[in-house]
Parts: C-alpha cells; sequence; structure tokens
C-alpha cells in the first residue's frame, strides 16, 4: 500500500454486519502490518467495539458538546494492535441531525490533519445503514474516502440498500467523489444466495471482493468483545477476513456502479424468487445442491 | 435581445418573515424566533425599512427574542436550548401571548417546538408554537400561519355572538406597506354603521381584541387571494362566517362595500353613510376638477404589486381617475384557483393583470407585445406613462421618463406612517400621492 492513504468507506443494510465486517477488515489489515483507522459514522458510536473489548469510547460529538472544541488527537483512541479508533456520535435517537453530526465530525478531522500526523496507511468509515441524507454521503464525496465496499447478503433488503447505495455513488461520481470498489458478500452459507449476490454485481457492473460465510466463531468473539483475528487468529473465519484485507490492501481501480431502476430491481427480484421456487420444487434440478 | 446579468432585490420575504411582520403590529403578542442566527435580524430589516420604513416595535425586530440556533442545535437537536429561551422570555418580557415561530433549519432537523410550547402552556403559560420555515411559503403565507394559530388553534370558543361584531383578515403587516392606515379606515367605517371592527394588527387594537375575536358575527377577508382555507377552519371551529371581498379604495368601491357588509349582517344605515361619506369626499374631490382636467393629469398606468393591492389599485385608477391600464403585474406567488379568483375580479377592466416578479421580466414586458413604429401618423408610445409600483420600479420608470409612485413592498423610497388607500380617505390620499409625487417637481 506504500505511504499514499487509502480511505475506505464501508455502506450497507442496517443490521447486516457492516461494523463487523469492518472491525476484522482494520484488525486484518492491521496484521497484515498496515497502520489503520477505524472511523465509525453512525450516531449509535459501537463501530469500533470489537476492537476495544467490547467497551464504548467517547465520541467527537459528545467531547464537541462538551468542550465546545475538538482536538482530533483526543478523540483518537487505540484498539488492538494499535489500530486508531473513532466513533463520529451523534444526537440522542429521534433529535437533532445525525446527518449533519457525522459532517462536522469528518470535517474536523480533514482540518486538522490528522491522518498525515498519524502517518496512517488506512481509514476505513463505518457508515449507517442506507445513505439517507446528504450527511450520510459526506464519507464519499469529494476529498474523502477514493473507495466504497457496500456489505450485502442475498437478502432482498439488503440488495435493494446496496442499490441504493449505487445511486448514490453515481451522483457524486461526476464531482470527484468516490468509486465502488465492491461488495463484501456477507452470511453466505447457501448455495443459492451466492448465485443472487454474484448476478446482481455483474447486472450492476461490480464485483464481489469476498464471500464471508456466517459463523459462529464471529458471535464467539463478539461476545467476548473481541474481532475474530483478536480472538480466533486461526479460525476459517479469520482467513476469510485476512483474505478480504488482501484484496482491499491490493485494491486500486473503483469503479462507477450502475444502479438499477426500481422496475428493473424488481423485476430482477421475481426472476430470483421464481427460480428459487422451480429449485424448492424440484421443477428444476439441483436444489439440494443450492441448499433448498 | 442579449440578457445583461443582474440580480434583483425580492418582493417578499419567507413565512417567518411574514409572521414576525405580523406578530410585531399586536399588542402584547411576544415573538420567540426558533431558528439560526440570523434569521431575526434579517427579517427584521426586510420590513424596518423596505414598508415605507415601519420599523419595529415592543419586542420585536432587534429586540424579538430567539433561540440563535448553531452547529450544536443542529447536530443534537435544539428543543432544549428552544425550552430554555422560552423560559427566559417569559421571566424576563411582559406579553399576554408568547409565540414561538420557527425557522428552516429548526424544522429540517424535526425540533418540536410544539411539544416545548404545549409543557409551557400546560403550565398555564399561553405560549403557542407555529411552524413557519421558508419551505412551506413566503411572508403571505407565514401570515395565514399566524391567524391559525392564535385564531384556529389558541383561542377558545366563545360563548355568545355579538350581532355588531366584525373581523377583519387579509391585508397582511409590513408585506401591504398601508396595513395600518387601511385598517384604520375600514374600523372607522365600521364604525358609522355602528359596528365594533377587531382589525388586531393597527395601533387602535388592544390584545382584547383578539380574545374578543370569536364572538365576532362576520369575517370580513379583504383579499381574493389569502385566508381562505383560515376563515373556513375558522367557521369550523368558532361558527364565524365569512366573506371574502376586496379592499375598497374610493368613494365607487367603498359604497358598494358598506352596502355588501349592511346585507351580510342585515343591519340598515347603509345608504345614510354612503351619502354623507360621498357628501364629504365629493366637496373635496370636485375642488381637484379644474387642475385635474386641465392640467393633463390622465395618464396610463402599469402598475406593480402583490395580489391584494392589484385590482383595488386598478379599479380607483380606471374608474375614479379615468386612466388607461396598460399592464398590470401581480408580483406574488399564487396557487392556480387563486389566479382564477383574482383574474374574475378584474372582468370589468381593459387589461388582465400577468404573473410576474422579476423586475427585468417586467420591464421588458412593458414593452412585448406593444404596436412597433411602422410609420404610422398616429403612433401608441404610451405616454403618458404612470408606474404605480414598488422602490424596485423607480430606475425603470425614471429611463422612460414615467412618472412614479411607491405604494407596494419594497417602498423604501417614501415614508409610511399612518397613511392609507382604502375607503373615502384613503381615495383622497391616493390621489394626493399620485399626482403630488410628481408636482414636488416644481417650483
Amino acid at each position: 500500500m506504500g505511504k499514499k492513504l487509502k480511505q475506505i468507506a464501508i455502506y450497507g443494510k442496517g443490521g447486516i454486519g457492516k461494523s463487523t465486517t469492518t472491525s476484522n477488515l482494520s484488525a486484518a489489515l492491521s496484521s497484515l502490518g498496515y497502520k489503520v483507522m477505524q472511523f465509525g459514522c453512525d450516531p449509535k458510536a459501537d463501530s469500533t467495539n470489537t476492537l476495544r473489548g467490547g467497551s464504548y469510547i467517547p465520541t467527537v460529538l459528545d467531547t464537541l458538546r462538551e468542550k465546545g472544541a475538538v482536538k482530533a488527537r483526543d478523540v483518537i483512541y487505540e484498539g488492538f494492535n494499535g489500530i486508531c479508533c473513532v466513533e463520529s456520535g451523534g444526537p440522542a435517537p429521534g433529535v437533532g441531525c445525525a446527518g449533519r453530526g457525522i459532517i462536522t465530525a469528518v470535517e474536523l478531522f480533514k482540518q486538522q490533519k490528522i491522518f498525515e500526523e498519524l502517518d496512517l496507511d488506512c481509514v476505513i468509515y463505518d457508515v449507517l445503514g442506507d445513505v439517507v441524507c446528504g450527511g450520510f454521503a459526506m464519507p464519499i464525496r469529494e476529498g474523502i474516502a477514493q473507495h466504497v465496499f457496500t456489505v450485502s447478503s442475498a437478502d432482498f433488503m439488503s440488495v435493494y440498500a446496496s442499490n441504493n447505495l449505487f445511486k448514490g455513488i453515481k451522483k457524486y461520481s461526476n464531482s470527484g467523489g468516490a468509486l465502488l470498489g465492491g461488495i463484501v458478500a456477507n452470511s453466505m452459507n447457501a448455495g443459492y444466495s451466492r448465485d443472487i449476490v454474484d448476478d446482481f454485481a455483474a447486472r450492476t457492473k461490480t464485483q464481489i471482493v469476498q464471500y464471508v460465510p456466517r459463523s459462529i466463531t464471529v458471535t464467539q468473539c463478539e461476545l467476548k468483545g473481541k474481532t475474530v483475528i483478536e480472538a480466533a487468529p486461526d479460525s476459517e473465519q479469520a482467513r476469510v477476513y485476512r483474505e478480504l484485507a488482501e484484496c482491499v490492501a491490493a485494491h486500486e481501480e473503483s469503479r462507477t456502479p450502475a444502479p438499477l431502476e426500481l422496475r428493473e430491481l424488481q423485476e430482477w427480484a421475481a426472476k430470483w424468487s421464481d427460480k428459487l421456487l422451480e429449485l424448492e420444487t424440484g421443477t428444476v434440478p439441483g436444489g439440494q445442491a443450492a441448499g433448498i | 435581445m442579449t440578457e445583461t446579468p443582474f440580480h434583483d432585490k425580492p418582493r417578499t420575504s419567507c413565512a417567518l418573515g411574514g409572521a414576525l411582520a405580523a406578530i410585531s403590529a399586536l399588542p402584547d403578542v411576544v415573538p420567540i424566533i426558533h431558528a439560526a442566527t440570523g434569521c431575526g435580524g434579517n427579517l427584521m430589516n426586510s420590513v424596518a425599512f423596505g414598508a415605507g420604513y415601519l420599523g419595529s416595535s415592543y419586542c420585536s425586530g432587534a429586540s424579538a427574542p430567539t433561540s440563535a440556533v448553531t452547529e450544536t442545535e443542529i447536530v443534537f437537536g435544539g428543543a432544549e436550548r428552544l425550552r430554555e429561551q422560552i423560559a427566559s422570555t417569559l421571566k424576563l418580557i411582559e406579553g399576554k401571548l408568547y409565540l414561538v415561530a420557527t425557522g428552516c433549519m429548526t424544522e429540517m432537523i424535526g425540533d418540536d417546538a410544539g411539544g416545548a410550547a404545549s409543557e409551557f402552556a400546560e403550565a398555564g403559560e399561553p405560549v403557542l408554537a407555529i411552524s413557519t420555515p421558508s419551505f412551506k411559503g413566503d411572508c403571505y403565507t407565514g401570515y395565514e400561519i399566524l391567524l391559525d394559530g392564535i385564531f384556529n388553534r389558541w383561542l377558545r370558543k366563545a360563548g355568545a355572538a355579538d350581532p355588531r361584531l366584525i373581523n377583519v383578515f387579509g391585508v397582511v403587516p409590513g408585506y401591504d406597506p398601508f396595513f395600518r392606515g387601511d385598517l384604520e379606515e375600514i374600523e372607522r367605517i365600521g364604525a358609522r354603521l355602528g359596528l365594533k371592527v377587531n382589525t388586531f394588527f393597527s395601533p387602535t387594537q388592544t390584545f382584547e381584541n383578539i380574545t374578543a375575536a370569536p364572538e365576532a358575527a362576520l369575517n370580513v377577508i379583504l383579499s381574493r387571494t389569502r385566508c381562505r382555507g383560515f376563515a373556513e377552519r375558522f367557521e369550523e371551529k368558532h361558527g364565524v362566517p365569512w366573506w371574502a371581498t376586496d379592499l375598497p379604495v374610493g368613494p365607487e368601491a367603498t359604497d358598494a362595500f358598506i352596502r355588501e357588509l349592511a346585507a351580510k349582517l342585515g343591519i340598515d344605515g347603509a345608504e345614510r353613510v354612503v351619502a354623507a361619506e360621498n357628501e364629504w369626499y365629493y366637496r373635496y374631490f370636485e375642488r381637484t376638477a379644474d387642475s385635474y382636467a386641465d392640467g393633463e393629469l390622465r395618464f396610463y398606468s402599469v402598475t406593480v404589486t402583490n395580489s391584494n393591492y392589484a385590482l383595488p389599485l386598478n379599479k380607483y385608477l380606471y374608474r375614479e381617475l379615468g386612466w388607461t391600464p396598460a399592464e398590470i403585474f401581480v408580483t406574488d406567488r399564487l396557487e392556480e384557483a387563486r389566479r382564477e379568483d383574482l383574474l374574475a375580479g378584474f372582468a370589468e377592466l381593459p387589461v388582465k393583470p400577468r404573473f410576474v416578479s422579476g423586475s427585468q421580466e417586467i420591464a421588458r414586458s412593458i414593452d412585448q407585445g406593444r404596436p412597433v413604429y411602422r410609420g404610422q401618423r398616429y403612433f401608441d408610445a404610451l405616454t403618458p406613462l404612470y408606474i404605480v409600483g414598488s422602490t424596485l420600479e423607480k430606475q425603470m420608470a425614471l429611463r422612460r421618463g414615467a412618472k412614479y409612485l411607491a405604494v407596494s413592498f419594497p417602498a423604501y423610497d417614501r415614508a409610511i406612517v399612518a397613511g392609507g388607500y382604502a375607503g373615502y380617505r384613503g381615495g383622497l390620499r391616493l390621489y394626493e400621492d399620485l399626482i403630488g409625487s410628481f408636482m414636488s417637481a416644481k417650483g
């Protein structure tokens, strides 16, 4: 990766495993020798928990609210293997503007040139759910992240959220915004789920950067407040995350995705629904092999 | 024609601006602005200077309490800051009603201003919140939102109706720059009919006029385009019927207004008032006849006003003074149905209004569609021309050598205090101002 700072934003539907993937990616990159910062962009402020033994850290915005001014250094906390952990934080649920909070926190870091000062190799932004407003698009706007990865399962709502993200990326792509690196396919256990995400990636002109199976190891490690890389470094799941880290480290060229229009997406989903039904009923052979 | 880049000054302000201008004219009503730093001051300047130097009043303008939210409140929510501001305002400033009016930013982030105001209201404090972000509409919309808040939400239903009491709405403080003089003339005329008139926004009024409003026998809406929804909701809540008409300017329109008002209320005395007022009016006006006729004081007229003033003004110019309307520009933003309502009023006039607000388009429109010189012996040169508009028309008038008077917002080349153009007295004043404006060059 050299010393050219690589900034990555990770998006995906809420609950799909973004923070798990991001933390394991950060931990794996760090274990490969890179100096990493993980920047949680979610008012819940729990992105970096598993990098710090399950503990919460004071957020940029809480500190800003209490002290009126924030030195970036004061809100960076050391996590597993020297990873710099930052949480933007945000307002209490139901009040204020979380989107503006993300902008405030990210701008504060950008202005203070802390990434250069810390001699980082990689900054990973873990961004809340869907791109609901301009604030959550902040990390993909000009001058912040260069690459976006989306975490998606084969569930339709997850694919739908990814497609929305692609629309956001496409919108900013003409004004120097981040481009799409690819999809981290998560919860890839059933055989057909690979086919679904592969097909979606092909339709939207992007790629799958890693297939991550659903694993009890992840659950066990998270209950201990740790990443798989830290708590089960020799597990199969850790190998999968290290492979993802190598892939991300080597990744250089992202592209503008080709998001589907709503009607196209619905037709695409209906086609897959029919196909799964045929596999289930045995109208076409191969259902068992596909995990149905 | 090559377009010359230029910038235009506004002829309106936002919903918060309309509400604040109106609150500033209500006795004992205190605004609490829940908006970003700057909104209150900037909107104060709009009418303090643009409405004939209206200035500010008790706890309005630059003295208006505001939550003045900044980035911290935007990110974390500003409701706490608002509660603090309401509490300190109640402590420091005397008032009978405190109106929280919101701006864009606090609305964008979804601050629950209504909830904060309700907490105080439940504790027995007269606090009410109205939602007035600019994306809801312009100053005219803000005026209606304010009326809805006070009259249709805050006021309780009245016990008994007073058959001799009427409410007057539709004249928008500040953005109808003559609102005080106009309302007072309507009040005077009503009094001659034996009526009590709640006009709310003129200095003759007190807070008790507001609380008495639900007892009225009729709501008179002096606007073809404003306050329909408000009047309907008022009727639904308080059972007061409404009548939408135009602000009467000059004797002919005011005679009709008096007769129709008396008929609506089922009261006698209209003819007696009409006769006495006409006697008075024409004893003045007849003496102008010599100078008017011999002094060649008839003009082509171009008017640039909001939808409230367009018809009353043009009827006066056309029917009372015998001028020739050339163009009528209506500058406020109107829904299609309201445009239709307004157009219906122009049936008797030879020219229909155009809905345009940009100064450049107005200037161009005056020439477009007119006959072009092709060697005709007699050529309609649109002279002598009189432009009755806002101060934004002044340069255009000077370029064309037209006579000019500012009567609509923004009017910042004249002072407007107690003057108005409504009724009989206003009709004479309008004559004085129209002719006086260019006679002042003599001597």
